[in-house]
């Protein structure tokens, strides 16, 4: 996984740069250094729709973003896999990268999440990371991500679900959304249809998701 | 002419306030971490407020189509607290490196103590080992003294000067500032600090090199648009525009670009305001028509919104 994302850098100075980073991302000083440095060394631009689908078909569902979420994704990765899989060490690791993180840090983490380790240990720092007001925070777990779909228990994924409708977070790129409609779900966005419409707002079209066909 | 307010506290500032300040051709702050007012009794506090800087205000910022960066510091004020400057100073490291932060600051001296001597030492080193400049602000009282004296401490750290701004400097201060090869900041005040006809008659004296000017609004009475403000006294003043864009733009960027971390081509171009778009955000609306720049098409709520 790291390699397709390291990969999704343009060839030259900053691709070997974070291959060297990603080496030695076991080291927790030039860890920090790097991770906090990706944007600078990597810049912010896109990466192309062929390697966000090359990270995707190696497993990590990935969306079109800027290079340095990529390279701080497989920093992340690295540096996961170099801590004990026993004990919370991965799990204090993570929580404190998000906790401590700029916003674009805190994407790159949340982006990462379903590639980590036993994954489900992350789930109430994801689901956490839902309460963000930064909404390109919120769409880095909650759009074009397999985490909720696979980890997220029923209540914080409908939350997550109508908090994408309240702020226009596309539902199309929430995954696994049909899986996981409920008729809770479908009894919470007719709710909010009704809420809207007695309040003589515009109604999302996006409610056709989740509600059934008339 | 685009404006750059290198001296801001927006934490402490309604949307009004950036609505306002965009509409004046303020294009891009720096907000340096400073006293919120009352004492800060905890550790946790001051890293809740340095995440505050990284994250909401830049996005806030963002929403108004301003660029946001920050200086991160233990004040001068609050490094009396012994139970917690060597928390803090500890903490420093781990943010220093962070995307959008252009400098340590602000540091310098509030009562000029010992234990100001030793935090502002320490955080100068910190910048040199982050490869930062230092914001640096002068005490309000005995003023000149202290100006000395923090002249005085950089230059026994071995702190390059090109690398410092001296803050909140007046008549009696600037020519030490300049004379040190420090950058002099001057903040527009309603009733204190400096105001627009004293700023005007400055520049007349000393000119545009190093200068900067700024509002240093915070929670106080203070007033957001006082780099348009100054622009225009200087101008009718008859300074020419080119002066002023040396003040107002290129100066600023000059100083913090020395971070690395700001990007004096990117900041040519205002980033455009889209209260609709999922890369923009539109958190801080509160039921309102969002902004949408480049169209006369209000728009809907939402970008997948119909009516």
């Amino acid at each position: 996984m790291t390699d397709e994302l390291v990969a999704a850098i343009e060839a030259g100075d900053a691709r070997t740069w974070l291959a060297e980073q990603v080496a030695t991302a076991g080291d927790p000083a030039r860890f920090a250094m790097a991770f906090a440095a990706a944007g600078r060394r990597l810049g912010r631009g896109a990466i192309g729709e062929a390697a966000a689908a090359a990270i995707t078909a190696a497993g990590l569902r990935w969306p079109v973003t800027g290079a340095d979420e990529c390279g701080r994704a497989a920093l992340v990765l690295a540096a996961v896999a170099a801590l004990p899989p026993a004990g919370d060490r991965q799990v204090s690791f993570v929580r404190d990268l998000v906790r401590r993180g700029e916003v674009r840090e805190r994407q790159a983490v949340l982006r990462a999440l379903a590639a980590l380790p036993a994954p489900a240990r992350f789930v109430d720092l994801a689901v956490d990371a839902c309460r963000s007001n930064v909404e390109t925070v919120f769409a880095a777990i909650a759009c074009d991500n397999d985490f909720p779909a696979r980890h997220f228990p029923p209540p914080a994924f409908h939350q997550m679900v109508i908090k994408a409708l309240f702020i226009g977070a596309p539902l199309a790129r929430i995954a696994g959304l049909a899986e996981r409609t409920t008729d809770e779900l479908r009894r919470m966005v007719d709710a909010y249809v009704s809420e809207r419409a007695a309040a003589g707002r515009a109604i999302p079209d996006d409610v056709a998701l989740i509600r059934r066909p008339p | 002419m685009k404006l750059f307010d290198p001296h801001i506290h927006m934490t402490s500032r309604t949307t009004d306030d950036y609505a306002a300040m965009a509409a004046a051709g303020v294009a891009a702050v720096v907000e340096p971490a400073f006293w919120v007012g009352q004492p800060r009794t905890h550790v946790g506090t001051f890293e809740d407020y340095f995440l505050s800087l990284l994250g909401w205000e830049r996005f806030r910022a963002g929403q108004f189509g301003i660029r946001h960066f920050c200086t991160l510091a233990m004040n001068p004020r609050e490094a009396n607290d012994p139970a917690l400057v060597d928390d803090v100073l500890a903490l420093l490291p781990g943010y220093l490196e962070k995307d959008g932060v252009v400098a340590v600051g602000e540091i310098g001296y509030d009562d000029m103590t010992p234990a100001e001597d030793r935090c502002f030492a320490a955080q100068l080193e910190l910048a040199r080992a982050h490869g930062l400049p230092a914001l640096i602000h002068l005490p309000h009282r005995d003023k000149k003294r202290g100006c000395e004296r923090t002249l005085a401490l950089v230059r026994d750290v071995g702190f390059a000067p090109e690398l410092t701004i001296v803050d909140h400097n007046t008549e009696e201060t600037l020519p030490l500032t300049l004379d040190s090869g420090c950058w002099a900041g001057h903040s527009i005040y309603p009733h204190t600090k400096m105001d627009e006809p004293r700023m005007v008659e400055l520049v007349k004296r000393y000119g545009a090199e190093r200068i900067l000017v700024n509002s240093a609004a915070d929670w106080g009475v203070s007033d957001p648009l006082k780099v348009p403000k100054t622009r225009d006294a200087m101008r009718a003043a008859g300074i020419a525009d080119a002066t002023l864009a040396t003040i107002f733009w290129r100066n600023p960027i000059a100083f913090f670009a020395q971070s690395g971390r700001l990007d004096p081509a990117e900041l040519e171009t205002r980033p455009a305001v889209d209260q609709r778009q999922l890369h923009e955000g539109n958190s801080v609306l509160r039921g309102q028509t969002p902004r949408v720049d480049g169209t006369d098409d209000a728009g809907p709520a939402n970008s997948n919104v119909r009516a």
